[in-house]
């Protein structure tokens, strides 16, 4: 019997290897995401049985498959009203979104932007790799503008979607932005999410050597993961203005917003027991 | 058990909430809304949570997340909704959800007449969704039916782990009637059935020896895989024909081999009939009063409703007309369930009765229609 | 025994809320069986206001939702008894109300003219109450439902500071 990986505990090793492709960030995002969780298991603030993960489709979404904790894997774009709808049934679950860019920040935008209103008590890590990877390279509305999509063979004409603007506006708890280039910063924004009440929204830059690497002319995933990681910006706390998403001018990584309003569930079950003087069954 | 007048909208209303409904999630839409204001004042007083989503999209993905979180979970609409939520309906399926949809049916396509009625969703309301399986169907066309049926509903979804739709229509939202209106102590209700073996021997889609998995929920230490992708026991996704074959016909089966045990019919002078009206919903009540005055006149007429619309229980519907000389297919659309019951009894002649009527169709234009046809 | 009962009127003058005590009278505290519709314009007063009851011994006689040969009416305008006459049957119990009704047509009926708005607005002091006098009319002639039936549903579905009015005008008859 080989020597188990650490954090074989979190997971359905007989799943393994992932269905990612080599070079692919997804796995550096489960790593320190699963890493993070472990952290708060043994500080005692998480309990195992009580976490969730809901993905919609897409490579990303497949996060879902792996870690070995209660998981849905649901259809594009709907991850975020059924991990609601459990945490208001179970207000004990720590209720972990992962999806990409497309199922979170296209299909799935109405419910981003209802769940961040509502500052719903979900933690949403958007993994961005500009593009649509399990489909074979189609816009996305986080594609770089310019760039040549199989959906926009003649350029991509459209301004890219700056969702961590989105988030800080609609009142999101907490809002930061990683890198899978800097993975314990990464670490370090799942960590402190996961304890967050109310809505909180991490978008993660990863790279697709497969799809975008080949689009943008990096196929080499060394080559692709160097040049994000040159256009990377790290701030301490950045100003959400600061929060440049260009390929040009770089993309700022750092905490935009960490706030303590109170969730969606603590409010809703204030107005319920206001109500009936405490008297839910 | 106690006496109200109800329409048959808050008579579904109530009934969810006697048959243990924890989890509403919904968005407005004519002529459902009030099934949602009245859950969403009274469900709470009952430990249940009532939640306006952004869309249907929305309201239907939640309901299937609170059922995985165990609990019983409804959403209702009306046809540009349910449109919305097939997708998710289809998911529901496959990962064989317990829920129920109150689907209340107006004037279509499209926005049509929002407050008035109509029968054109009849098929939609199970074939709608992708992927080539059936929903169990059930309609009523009283607000005692609506209660007993949205009862019904519930039971065979958790019994089958499956979604039902409960097909109402807008003449059945508003009709007010006189209900019984029973306490759960009253009710037989049927819950799904929980896992026996420990978390780690357990598989969610594993029926063991019947066709239905025991379900286990969200937060029990179960490590439960929700999974659209087709799947085997475990909930791992596996692309192969044998695994499909084998996905494909259980879920088939668990509702099929189920027809008979999810029948349900009313008849009105079925021992003594030449002439059999069947319908369905709230034009069952003008075909039953259709073929009361072709009796006046002197044929031998019935009238049959059907309150299970599907799986359609093929043998027992040749049975309960085999002493029937012509079947009329009295429905207010252009004949679509006629093309179901076509399918079905081959041995004597079915005739469709198609009617086109913003409310209930007036029995003398039935009885007008199938004289021609005596 | 199987009744049909059409109540109409203009929108305004109580119809639904009339239909809707007598409908939840019988329900409630008779062994008979109930169906009923509302029909109202989209417009809250001046067009049609219709209830249609079909009242029965026997469950499955309680059969449809629209009245096709009403054995009790009530006409609370002329538009509404124009329009819906023909849904009367022969030898049928009606009810007028003669504040708003000019011309009564030569039909077989048992008619009752009574002017309820009039009556409303002089003897209780406000024509709003023109529908439970009438109703209490309806009660008193045909004993369809107890008349504490119906008090008690008015003190169930009427706003707390107008049951005390309403039960005056229901009693405007029936207590005669």
């Amino acid at each position: 019997m080989a020597v188990g990986h650490p954090l074989d505990p979190y997971l359905r090793t007989d799943r393994i290897p992932t269905m990612w492709c080599p070079g692919c960030g997804l796995g550096v995002v489960l790593g320190t995401l699963l890493r993070a969780i472990d952290r708060r298991i043994k500080e005692g603030l998480l309990k195992r049985e009580h976490i969730a993960f809901v993905g919609g489709i897409g490579c990303t979404a497949r996060m879902t498959l792996y870690p070995l904790f209660d998981s849905a894997h649901v259809i594009h774009g709907r991850a975020i009203p059924f991990a609601l709808a459990v945490k208001v049934v179970k207000p004990e679950m720590k209720m972990i979104v992962v999806g990409g860019d497309g199922d979170i920040a296209a299909i799935g935008g109405n419910h981003i932007l209802h769940a961040i209103r509502r500052n719903a008590d979900i933690l949403v890590v958007m993994v961005n790799n500009m593009i649509y990877g399990m489909t074979g390279g189609q816009l996305a509305p986080t594609t770089p503008r310019g760039l040549y999509t199989t959906t926009t063979p003649y350029g991509n004409p459209e301004k890219e979607i700056n969702m961590v603007k989105l988030a800080a506006a609609l009142g999101a708890n907490y809002v930061a932005r990683g890198s899978i280039t800097h993975p314990h910063l990464l670490e370090q924004v799942f960590y402190k999410a996961l304890v967050k009440q109310g809505l909180a929204f991490i978008e993660v830059l990863s790279t697709c050597p497969e799809i975008f690497g080949r689009h943008i002319g990096l196929r080499n995933p060394v080559d692709l993961y160097t040049e994000l990681k040159k256009r990377v910006v790290v701030k301490t706390k950045p100003s959400v203005d600061e929060s440049d998403y260009d390929w040009e001018k770089g993309f700022v990584i750092g905490e935009f917003v960490e706030k303590d309003e109170p969730g969606y569930i603590e409010i809703y079950r204030k107005y319920i027991s206001k109500a009936f003087g405490g008297g839910e069954e | 058990m106690r006496y109200e007048y109800l329409t048959g909208n808050i008579a579904i209303a109530e009934a969810s909430i006697t048959a243990g409904l924890k989890f509403y999630a919904g968005y407005p839409i004519t002529p459902t809304s009030d099934i949602f204001e009245y859950l969403a004042k009274e469900l709470p007083k009952h430990g249940g949570h009532v939640i306006q989503f952004e869309d249907e999209i929305a309201s239907i993905n939640a309901v299937i997340g609170a059922s995985w979180a165990c609990a019983k979970s409804m959403t209702a609409t009306s046809g540009p909704g349910f449109s919305l939520m097939l997708e998710a309906l289809s998911l529901a399926v496959i990962t064989e959800t317990p829920l129920v949809v109150a689907y209340v049916m107006r004037t279509g396509p499209s926005t049509g007449v929002p407050t008035r009625s109509g029968q054109y969703d009849v098929l939609q309301s199970t074939y709608g969704f992708h992927g080539g399986l059936v929903i169990p169907v059930l309609a009523p066309s009283t607000p005692q039916e609506a209660y007993d049926l949205t009862i019904r509903a519930f039971n065979i979804s958790e019994m089958l782990r499956t979604p039902v739709v409960l097909l109402s229509d807008a003449v059945i939202a508003h009709t007010y009637g006189k209900v019984a209106i029973r306490e759960r102590s009253e009710v037989d209700l049927i819950d799904r059935t929980k896992p026996s073996v420990p978390p780690d021997a357990y598989k969610p889609y594993d029926p063991v020896n019947g066709l239905v998995p025991p379900m286990a929920c969200f937060g029990e230490g179960y490590n439960v895989l929700v999974e659209s992708l087709t799947h085997d026991e475990r909930g791992y996704y596996a692309p192969r024909t044998d695994v499909q074959r084998r996905l494909m016909w259980r879920l088939y089966k668990k509702i099929v081999e189920n027809s008979g045990k999810l029948f349900d019919y009313s008849s009105t002078y079925l021992d003594d009939c030449d002439y059999a009206l069947v319908s369905y919903g709230s034009t069952a009540l003008t075909a039953n009063v259709a073929a009361k005055l072709l009796r006046e006149k002197g044929y031998r007429a019935c009238s049959v409703k059907l309150k299970t619309l599907f799986p359609v229980y093929e043998d027992g519907i040749v049975n309960l007309l085999r002493g029937v000389k012509k079947v009329f297919v009295v429905e207010n659309n252009l004949g679509l369930y006629y093309r179901e019951l076509r399918g079905v009894i081959r041995d004597k002649e079915v005739v469709s009765v198609p009617l086109i009527d913003l409310d209930v169709p007036l029995p003398q234009e039935v009885v007008e229609v199938i004289k021609e046809w005596l | 025994m199987r009744l049909e009962i059409l109540i109409a009127g203009r929108g305004g003058q109580g119809i639904l809320l009339l239909g809707h005590i007598l409908g939840r009278a019988i329900a409630k505290h008779t062994n008979l069986h109930i169906l009923g519709s509302e029909i109202y314009a989209a417009e809250t007063r001046g067009g049609d206001s219709r209830v249609d009851l079909v009242v029965a011994d026997r469950e499955e006689d309680a059969d449809f939702i629209k009245v096709m040969r009403a054995d009790i009416a009530l006409f609370m305008h002329q538009l509404q008894l124009d329009a819906y006459r023909d849904l009367v049957r022969d030898g049928a119990v009606v009810f007028l109300d003669k504040s708003n009704v000019s011309s009564v047509p030569q039909r077989n009926w048992r008619i009752y003219l009574e002017p309820y708005t009039d009556i409303a607005e002089k003897e209780i002091g406000t024509s709003r109450v023109a529908n439970l006098v009438a109703l209490g009319h309806i009660v008193k002639v045909t004993s369809i439902v107890p008349p504490g039936a119906i008090e008690d549903v008015i003190k169930e579905v009427v706003s707390k500071e107008w049951v005390d009015i309403n039960i005056k005008a229901f009693r405007y008859f029936t207590q005669r």
